[in-house]
């Protein structure tokens, strides 16, 4: 019977305990031994803690029993002695058993450590939910909340004995409540999760939105018992999107109000937004535009030329600027301004485009133009008229001169008045000679306006105008100084030059004071900015500046009328100077003298 | 008849050999279609305008937005024609290698494609050019690199 036992038996015989019956399970334990062995002797795995105690069992006979003893590396064993007794009651030996309990003590083993990494793990969970930045929580599939994370508490500035069930839904934005409610039930009773934002009241009363997003926990074929969430707050995220959301609408209001084309096109220049005037004005849908149909609305001739300045907009990011005439729903032309421009900003480049209905503006250029074309005609013939009368003129003038001259002669006057009124006649007819020349030099020179441009000496230039001057330098006794060692050279037309010095000396000459001799200075230099000028600068009568009663460019203007002279010169400079872009300024003081500054030109420096 | 453009962007660059694959492929597919057209190719950038039959050019369209290779497909037109403005089907890219390519039928060199043919209506015609430009850029000889934005 003891060799059909699941367990080793044996016994040990004797007060020096010799091995009596083994078992075969008992031989895993003791090993080879003999019966008739000593224990001591052949103890195979037995531990040694319990070889010590067989004497003291033997001797006391109290039974004694081990649990999940480690008996040699890999076993283990619950082991339990007996003493058994003779006829006489004597204890005759010891009864040893041995139970493998090895699969036992692994499992419990495992168990034990599985305790551990679950302890540790829910330690991890524990402080990572407890400290990360969002709330966490947990429901049942009744809707009780059974948790929820200290990051809760510290939001909802709640108790941590609140009734968390019971709270919660009042805590939600009355706005959101129903919604809420009804959201996270219809998730329960379908047994999925939910994603929605509400409204949840802070601890210090303010409403703020948060995300709740929740999942089932799972395990098939059960139904869900537990759902586990968080709850992050997204109210910053979210009033940013409701403002850009609104600014873009307000945006597209905007442009859809204007009565302009207005549109929007992509980073590659494909229009993505025309306007409702923009539908309106073409009588297309968006769909028909398209991302480049704008460009067939344009006149035929004139599509090429855009859809090129397009490309090279695109390609290089430079602004698209043109005018265009652009189709109307019923088939009328009508000129656009068209502009787009490139905005770069953080969610990359894109192109901002209107058309502006310049038809008006047009049509007004147009009548303008025509209205100049007209006006400069009938100057120009003016000009040529009084060209062709000062010319036709002059010879009839010449004519009296000669008839007058020989009157002079072949007449004798008796009276002295009759030889002072022909005095008066001669100078008279002089003096028309002289307008005619100058009126007929005024029309000349405007029409040398274009006369080629060279670097001239102003030493010989000057020299050369003075000698013309010399005989009426000479009759006044007059002292010229010339100085153009700042500014030797001049790029001008020299016809243009002579006129102007010339009539600035002679002028200057003319109107000297009656009681000095003429000083006069011609100074050519640089101005800060490196512009030339010429000064020319006397010590004659001065003139009246500002003085509408003596104008001083104009033409026809005196302001000296006791003075020979026509009235020409000075408006003739001025012409001069300001059609080769320079300006004449003047400074004087009656009785002292004149300084004229000619500012030659304002773009280009000397040569 | 109708023809179609879009814009794309390849999942991953796309090889000298991939190229060339697509090339044989889509010309083989393409000439038993009858589909005509023009495929630009840079850097991962890719832009197609192709002409057909509608029905095939529709079922066309619907197998290259599913196809795995690219993402990001724009359509930018699809409309009706009269008449076909390409004679045949062909590709444009700088392949790394050269050699080899200039041979081949429907290969073209980006800066050697001729400019849109004056059968398309003006409209269509900029935006091929615009394509193109997005494509490979301003200077067509240099390879181009960037990334298109995707569509918003």
């Amino acid at each position: 019977m003891l060799r059909q036992l699941q367990a080793g038996v044996a016994t040990l015989v004797g007060p020096d305990l010799r091995y009596g019956f083994i078992n075969e399970q008992m031989r895993e334990l003791v090993g080879p031994a003999e019966p008739g062995q000593l224990v001591n002797e052949a103890p195979g795995r037995l531990p040694p803690v319990l070889l010590e105690m067989l004497p003291r069992i033997h001797a006391t006979g109290t039974a004694h029993t081990a649990k999940a003893c480690p008996c040699g590396p890999e076993h283990c064993y619950d082991l339990s002695v007996q003493p058994y007794h003779d006829e006489q009651g004597r204890v005759a030996g010891l009864l040893l058993m041995a139970v493998d309990v090895r699969e036992q003590e692994q499992a419990r083993q495992r168990a034990h450590e599985l305790a551990l990494t679950t302890r540790h793990l829910d330690a991890r969970l524990r402080v990572l939910t407890e400290t990360a930045p969002l709330m966490t929580f947990t429901t049942d599939a009744a809707g009780q909340v059974t948790y929820v994370s200290p990051q809760w508490y510290r939001f909802t500035g709640q108790p941590p004995t609140a009734d968390l069930t019971a709270i919660w839904p009042l805590l939600v934005h009355p706005d959101d409540r129903l919604r809420v409610l009804f959201e996270a039930e219809a998730a329960r009773r379908t047994g999925t999760g939910w994603s929605f934002e509400y409204r949840l009241r802070r601890y210090d009363g303010v409403y703020r939105w948060l995300l709740s997003r929740a999942l089932p926990e799972v395990h098939p074929p059960d139904a869900p018992v537990f759902w586990h969430g968080a709850l992050t707050e997204v109210h910053l995220e979210r009033e940013l999107s409701e403002a850009r959301r609104r600014g873009e609408a307000e945006l597209r209001f905007l442009a859809d109000s204007i009565p302009e084309l207005v549109w929007t096109a992509s980073a590659e220049g494909l229009v993505e937004y025309y306007n409702q005037f923009t539908i309106d004005y073409t009588g297309l849908t968006k769909e028909e535009l398209g991302p480049t149909g704008w460009v067939g609305l344009l006149y035929q001739h004139e599509q090429a030329a855009a859809a090129r300045r397009w490309v090279q907009s695109v390609a290089s990011g430079e602004d698209f600027e043109g005018e265009y005439r652009l189709r109307r729903h019923d088939g009328v032309y009508r000129w656009h301004t068209i502009r787009a421009r490139q905005l770069s900003d953080g969610s990359g480049p894109r192109w901002f485009g209107t058309c502006s209905d310049v038809e008006e503006q047009y049509r007004l250029r147009q009548v303008l133009q025509t209205q100049y074309d007209e006006l400069s005609r009938a100057h120009h013939n003016l000009d040529t008229f009084v060209y062709a009368a000062s010319h036709d003129l002059r010879q009839p003038t010449n004519n009296l001169r000669g008839l007058f001259e020989e009157l002079r002669r072949s007449v004798t006057f008796a009276d002295p008045e009759q030889t002072q009124m022909l005095e008066m006649v001669d100078t008279a007819l002089t003096e028309l000679d002289s307008t005619l020349i100058d009126l007929a030099t005024t029309v000349r020179t405007q029409r040398q306006q274009q006369e080629p441009v060279e670097v001239l000496d102003m030493t010989l230039m000057l020299e050369e105008i003075l000698l013309g001057l010399r005989p009426e330098i000479m009759q006044r006794g007059a002292r010229i100084d010339v100085q153009v060692g700042e500014a030797p050279g001049l790029r001008y037309s020299r016809a243009n030059l002579r006129s102007v010095v010339h009539n600035l000396v002679s002028n200057s000459l003319k109107f000297s004071h009656p009681s000095r001799p003429p000083h006069i200075v011609l100074r050519s230099y640089l101005t800060p900015e490196g512009e030339p000028v010429l000064e020319v600068r006397d010590n004659g009568l001065g003139m009246h500046l500002d003085d509408p009663a003596h104008p001083t460019f104009q033409l026809f203007a005196r302001q000296h009328t006791h003075v020979d002279g026509t009235g020409v010169g000075l408006y003739l400079v001025q012409r001069i100077v300001s059609s080769q872009g320079g300006h004449l300024a003047v400074t004087s003081v009656i009785g002292e003298g004149t300084t004229f500054t000619i500012h030659w030109t304002t773009t280009d420096s000397p040569a | 008849m109708k023809h179609v453009v879009y814009l794309s962007r390849a999942v991953r660059p796309l090889t000298d050999q991939d190229l060339q694959h697509l090339l044989d492929q889509s010309r083989h597919d393409n000439a038993r279609n009858g589909i005509t057209g023009v495929l630009f190719y840079s850097h991962g950038n890719i832009a197609q305008l192709f002409e057909g039959e509608d029905a095939i050019a529709d079922t066309l369209f619907a197998r290259i937005a599913q196809d795995g290779r690219h993402s990001h497909v724009r359509k930018l037109i699809d409309k009706p024609i009269t008449t076909r403005s390409f004679s045949d089907w062909s590709m444009a890219f700088h392949p790394l290698a050269t050699e080899g390519f200039e041979a081949l039928q429907g290969f073209l060199l980006p800066h050697h494609i001729p400019p849109a043919p004056s059968s398309l209506p003006i409209a269509d015609a900029l935006l091929v050019e615009l394509v193109r430009l997005a494509v490979f850029g301003p200077d067509p000889a240099q390879p181009y690199q960037h990334t298109l934005p995707s569509a918003p």
